[in-house]
């Protein structure tokens, strides 16, 4: 990665549409909701967008339409989470080649409402291959996930009573968040109690479905400096993906590709998890979390399982991760919300959730595609 | 007509081979004529070596089970008598990987390492499914 864009390119505005359900809104209403939030977050209007990122909303050229958006730059992305982070990325690198100046990125999600299930005769998950397996009872991210689960449990001794710590520590961050869906707080032993839905998973380890919008606007640090709000700089991003034989869970949980992304994005950072304030692990399920926290280097191989069970993901704890709640209590917003969350801890606007002094925030995705972005509270 | 009301795989031309070979109880799998690399679902490339040469062979169908979960919500109600269920995460040894079932010894007795041999199950007269018994 070019060390030279580290801090280059920052986030001068956020917007988040109210999550839950929401049938009168789809997914074009929650993206242009959000987008309107992102731009009165920073003062800029809808005429000051030249590049247009589109995330899981069906269709660019009818979001534009409704928004009446004429971009320079304009393209659109898969609904798939691993996707948040890529536009990220590929927004900063618009903004350095000069084809843009201020790109927003525009993501609707109306799944809860529009029955949204990931398993079943609409699983879509991985490359398209899952009708193959669906005769064997086979489908759905969750069970992809359970078989990963189920190797770690047996090669490293990691128990489901570690991943109900990360579950209760996430669900406890939402309960300090009044936009999260999902507020009540469990104990481990509710955890147990809970209904297995894909075992060893049960349904608190799973994501929720929820509607809901996310957008951003990206621009030159330089321009950010001049808007609303403090910019939160982007210090570090980097990519790797690991497509082969993707239909199947991977031998080691995406390791060496996640080691090979933390090898980037840190040192175009010029930081490693030592100086990481915060994390933001996407977590669909959580099992990702376990995996992420070995490949970015946050414990060694294998000891993720013990590493959680202390209450170090809590606020409070040594490394607080998913401050909001994450996927699994506050919103399933596929990694946007966690993007967002990241922006509001370094802008010190997270109220009752907010990590003190937090300087970097570093957003993860353990999937096929691995994406990493460290947030600064300064431009280096 | 079938009342076989679990869902069948798609009738993809290219693995044909695979499903008429089932129900003469053979587990085929294509195989790169240019670096012998197993594969299935069928593909035009090999994912190795990128040839685009391949033939339909028989395999031993021998493997090690590498992972297994287990269902207990139905996704769809043909499953719903049956739950909870194991499905197995199994790599043959020519290297091919499959999700199938364990059949002849009792749910939630499947583990991780375990052998495990071919076996084809008529789920209709035109599709046999196959899955797989411990092989000690």
């Amino acid at each position: 990665m070019n060390q030279a864009l580290a801090g280059t390119v920052a986030i001068a505005g956020v917007g988040t549409t109210r999550y839950g359900r929401l049938p009168e809104y789809d997914a074009y209403d929650l993206g242009a909701w959000a987008l309107k939030e992102a731009l009165d977050d920073c003062g800029l209007g809808f005429d000051d967008i030249d590049g247009l990122i589109i995330n899981r909303i069906p269709d660019y050229q009818r979001f534009g339409e409704i928004t009446g958006l004429n971009p320079r730059y304009t393209t659109i992305t898969p609904g798939q989470g691993r996707f948040s982070g890529i536009c990220i990325q590929t927004a900063v690198a618009v903004i350095a080649a000069g084809m843009a100046e201020t790109v927003a990125l525009v993501y609707g999600n109306n799944g809860r409402s529009a029955g949204d299930h990931y398993g079943g005769a609409s699983d879509a998950y991985g490359s398209g291959g899952a009708g193959m397996w669906f005769p064997y009872g086979m489908t759905s991210p969750g069970a992809f996930h359970a078989l990963m689960m189920r190797r770690h449990m047996e090669r490293y001794g990691t128990t489901t009573d570690q991943l109900g710590a990360i579950a209760c520590a996430f669900r406890h961050h939402a309960s300090l968040n009044p936009d999260a869906v999902m507020r009540t707080p469990f104990t481990l032993a509710e955890y147990r109690a809970a209904r297995f839905i894909c075992e060893p998973l049960r349904l608190l380890d799973y994501c929720l479905i929820n509607d809901g919008g996310v957008a951003m606007i990206l621009t030159s640090s330089d321009r950010a400096r001049d808007l609303r709000q403090p910019p939160a700089y982007i210090r570090g991003f980097a990519q790797a993906a690991q497509l082969a034989g993707s239909t199947f869970p991977p031998d080691d949980y995406w390791h060496g590709t996640m080691q090979r992304v933390a090898a980037d994005v840190y040192a175009m950072a010029g930081a490693g998890p030592a100086d990481m304030d915060a994390l933001m692990i996407y977590d669909n399920f959580t099992p990702t979390v376990l995996f992420s926290l070995e490949g970015f280097g946050y414990c060694p191989v294998g000891e993720s399982g013990p590493f959680v069970a202390d209450g170090r993901l809590a606020l409070g704890g040594a490394l607080p991760t998913n401050t909001s709640g994450g996927h699994l209590s506050e919103s399933y917003m596929q990694g946007w919300a966690l993007n967002v969350e990241a922006v509001r801890q370094v802008r010190g606007a997270c109220g009752a959730r907010q990590v003190s002094d937090a300087g970097l925030v570093q957003y993860m995705t353990a999937a096929p595609v691995i994406t990493s972005i460290i947030y600064g509270r300064d431009a280096r | 007509m079938s009342d076989y009301a679990k869902p069948l795989p798609p009738d993809d031309p290219p693995n044909r081979p695979f499903w008429q070979g089932a129900k003469r109880g053979e587990l085929m799998l294509q195989r790169c004529r240019d670096c012998g690399t197993h594969r299935f679902p069928a593909t035009r490339l090999c994912a190795q070596c990128r040839g685009d040469n391949s033939e339909w062979v028989a395999s031993s169908g021998a493997g090690v089970v590498e992972s297994f979960c287990t269902f207990h919500r139905a996704y769809w109600p043909a499953f719903k008598a049956e739950v909870p269920y194991d499905v197995i995460q199994v790599r043959l040894d020519e290297g091919v990987r499959m999700f199938s079932n364990v059949v002849g010894m009792a749910q939630g007795q499947v583990r991780i390492g375990m052998r495990v041999w071919a076996t084809f199950e008529p789920a209709t007269p035109e599709v046999t499914l196959v899955k797989f018994v411990p092989a000690t």
